[in-house]
């Protein structure tokens, strides 16, 4: 039924013949207006800025300003928050326009987009909501990831949801459907380990064994935030994913499991709610420079 | 009605029940964990429009604000992903929002700050240069028939209230309690290098600006001004515009023979 | 154009001397009396793909404006402007400098 993707042999095979190297196995940071300046000015080491494409859909101004200046010195990854993949409805040709000229504009090292939906008739909700895992939601998700694969002419990661519910005509695990978008799509994969964690503790799932059934050899990027703690009806620990604070512990040990499997990979601090000083973020990104390490030692012994 | 359909429904109206279908592991009500979407909906579309309208939030009070802002989203969602763009509607919507009538000037203010929105993210453009000018200058014959280029940024807003300076009392100039509402002004809105203007006009500046706008002619845009405000400075108006990059180009209706 | 407009057209010695002076005027240093008002704009972006505040009841809670809650008239700085319908406008204008120091 689903045709041979053009993406799914390598990277190397994508029909764009303009080189696109991996983003550094480095740690990066979300690009915030706040430290646009201290950035420019003081040119912190880091391996690379990403930023959310939805912003820089204008004409002009500051925002493009700095990001030209920015991407003279950095490696870009421009992360789509609002393409609605998962939508039961045709996706917005004009925005995958939009994003096909933010693209060619910026010629980032990767682009990335959700497993989820964001808009219903018209209109558009400013949030990821979660998909039912059965085999309709699985041909209009591969659907949609062929349609924006090829008019953007480039593979996209594909991000692992945060959710709060679940539901009753979900035909497969997380893992599974997420295992056959890769095999039917040649999509990679943005393994954020927060998300993981949070839909762990929401679910009660394993998020090791949900990580571990990955098809991580996809993975091209990893994302790494902060959680706020909720509950459910019953008082059950409810995690939301909420980019608002610090990286916890136990998302660190998490990700520390799955560099462990992935190698060394391109991660992301993202902090998308009180945002700290630019040096906050530094530390943080620091830190993950050194779980960077030891998994690059891991792989040289 | 899809699945989906059904859920976003329910996420914009707490009167609809949480849809059919969701389950989590423990059997507990749905109802509370699908409290979340809702809440992510419409805090953060409330959220974006605090930042669009940071002083007509200031003049009516935040919980004022953010709970005419949630009447809003619920009735009038963002139609695009780029949420830059959201809000456009609000200013109308607050003409007819009763509780809001209090405050007659606050559609003008919010008006004007979706205006410096527009202007922050408008298209670049480069200002005309002195040498620019003093080639006009040259053939003064022509000058009658240039047509006026304006920045992409540039917007006029015409109120009958005293927007600029209601405005600008909320960002520490001038004291909010010297101003006299009711006094019409006109607000030059501009992005100035990477900084967004806002400028009082005396009137007549809106005419000379639609009519560069309309296409006129540089002597006819003048003349219209002068006509419908006989004490219209002239001098001082370019002189504001050009000072501030509002002038992009000079050009001549193509049929002039040059 | 139409006939009316163009009886108003400025004069070309009228309009080389308007902007031969702005000219002029632009490259002089601002002065104190200048109406431009400049300020800097802090604006944030507004997409990102971080939830919100959780299960708290914003999005639930009917916002329901016929109700009591709306019947308090806003509460904010507009409280430190002289109504313009009011006819007792500028007695508030002092009482609401002095609330406000």
């Amino acid at each position: 039924m689903t045709m041979p993707s053009p993406f799914a042999s390598s990277i190397s095979s994508a029909p764009n013949p303009q080189p696109r190297h991996r983003l550094p196995n480095r740690a990066g940071l979300g690009l915030k207006s706040q430290h646009f300046a201290e950035i420019l000015a003081t040119r912190p080491n880091l391996g690379f800025f990403e930023i959310h494409a939805e912003n820089y859909l204008v004409a002009g101004g500051p925002f493009h300003h700095y990001l030209r200046r920015i991407r003279d010195h950095y490696p870009l990854s421009i992360h789509g928050v609002g393409l609605s993949i998962g939508a039961d409805e045709p996706l917005d040709i004009a925005h995958l326009d939009r994003l096909a000229a933010l693209l060619d504009r910026y010629q980032p090292q990767s682009f990335s987009e959700h497993l989820a939906w964001s808009t219903n008739n018209g209109q558009f909700f400013n949030d990821l909501l979660p998909l039912p895992y059965n085999l309709p939601t699985l041909t209009r998700v591969c659907d949609h990831l062929d349609q924006a694969q090829n008019h953007l002419q480039r593979r996209i990661l594909l991000e692992n949801p945060a959710t709060y519910v679940e539901f009753a005509a979900s035909t497969m695990d997380e893992a599974t459907f997420i295992t056959e978008i890769v095999h039917r799509t040649g999509c990679g994969l943005l393994l954020d380990v927060n998300n993981a964690y949070v839909s762990g503790v929401n679910h009660h799932r394993d998020p090791r064994a949900s990580i571990a059934a990955l098809p991580l050899a996809a993975v091209g990027e990893i994302h790494l935030a902060g959680f706020a703690e909720d509950q459910d009806a019953t008082g059950a620990k409810l995690l939301i994913d909420t980019h608002g604070a610090p990286i916890a512990a136990a998302v660190w040990n998490l990700y520390a499991f799955a560099l462990e499997r992935l190698g060394p990979t391109p991660t992301l601090i993202e902090r998308d709610n009180h945002i700290p000083a630019l040096a906050v973020l530094l530390a943080e990104a620091q830190c993950a420079e050194r779980w960077l390490g030891y998994a690059q030692q891991d792989r040289a012994v | 009605m899809s699945d989906q359909r059904l859920f976003a429904a329910a996420l914009l109206n707490p009167d609809v029940p949480c849809p059919d279908g969701l389950t989590a592991w423990n059997d507990s009500d749905p109802t509370r964990r699908f409290a979340v979407y809702r809440n992510n909906v419409i805090v953060s579309l409330i959220d974006a429009l605090a930042d669009t309208f940071p002083v007509t939030q200031e003049l009516v009070g935040e919980e004022f604000f953010r709970a005419m802002a949630g009447v809003f989203v619920r009735q009038a969602p963002p139609t695009s992903a780029q949420l830059v763009e959201y809000g456009e509607g609000l200013p109308t919507f607050i003409t007819q929002f009763e509780p809001a009538s209090t405050v007659p000037y606050l559609a003008d203010v919010a008006r004007l700050e979706m205006l410096r929105i527009r202007a922050f993210h408008a298209a670049d453009a480069d200002p005309l240069t002195p040498e620019q000018i003093t080639q006009a200058l040259a053939d003064p014959t022509r000058l009658p028939l240039l047509q006026v280029g304006c920045h992409p940024s540039l917007n006029v807003l015409n109120s009958r209230y005293a927007i600029v300076s209601l405005w600008a009392a909320h960002q520490g100039i001038g004291d909010l309690a010297s101003v006299n509402p009711a006094l019409p002004e006109i607000a030059l809105v501009i992005r100035v290098g990477l900084e967004v203007q806002v400028i009082a006009l005396p009137p007549g500046g809106d005419v000379l600006i639609a009519g560069f706008a309309a296409g006129l002619p540089l002597g006819e845009a003048a003349g219209l001004a002068i006509a419908t405000h006989p004490d219209f400075d002239l001098t001082a108006h370019l002189a504001l515009l050009l000072r501030c990059g509002a002038l992009s180009s000079f050009s001549l209706p193509t049929e002039v023979p040059s | 154009m139409s006939k009316t407009l163009t009886s108003t057209t400025l004069s070309a010695a009228a309009l080389a001397l308007a902007l031969g002076s702005a000219l002029t005027l632009t490259t002089a240093p601002a002065v104190g009396a200048d109406m431009e008002k400049c300020f800097g704009v802090a604006l944030k972006g507004k997409n990102d793909c971080a939830a919100g505040p959780g299960t708290t009841c914003a999005g639930t809670s009917k916002a329901d404006y016929q109700g009591g809650a709306w019947k308090n008239v806003p509460k904010g700085s507009c409280e430190k402007t002289a109504s313009p319908t009011s006819p007792t406008g500028h007695g508030q204008l002092a009482a609401f400098a002095e609330k406000k120091s």
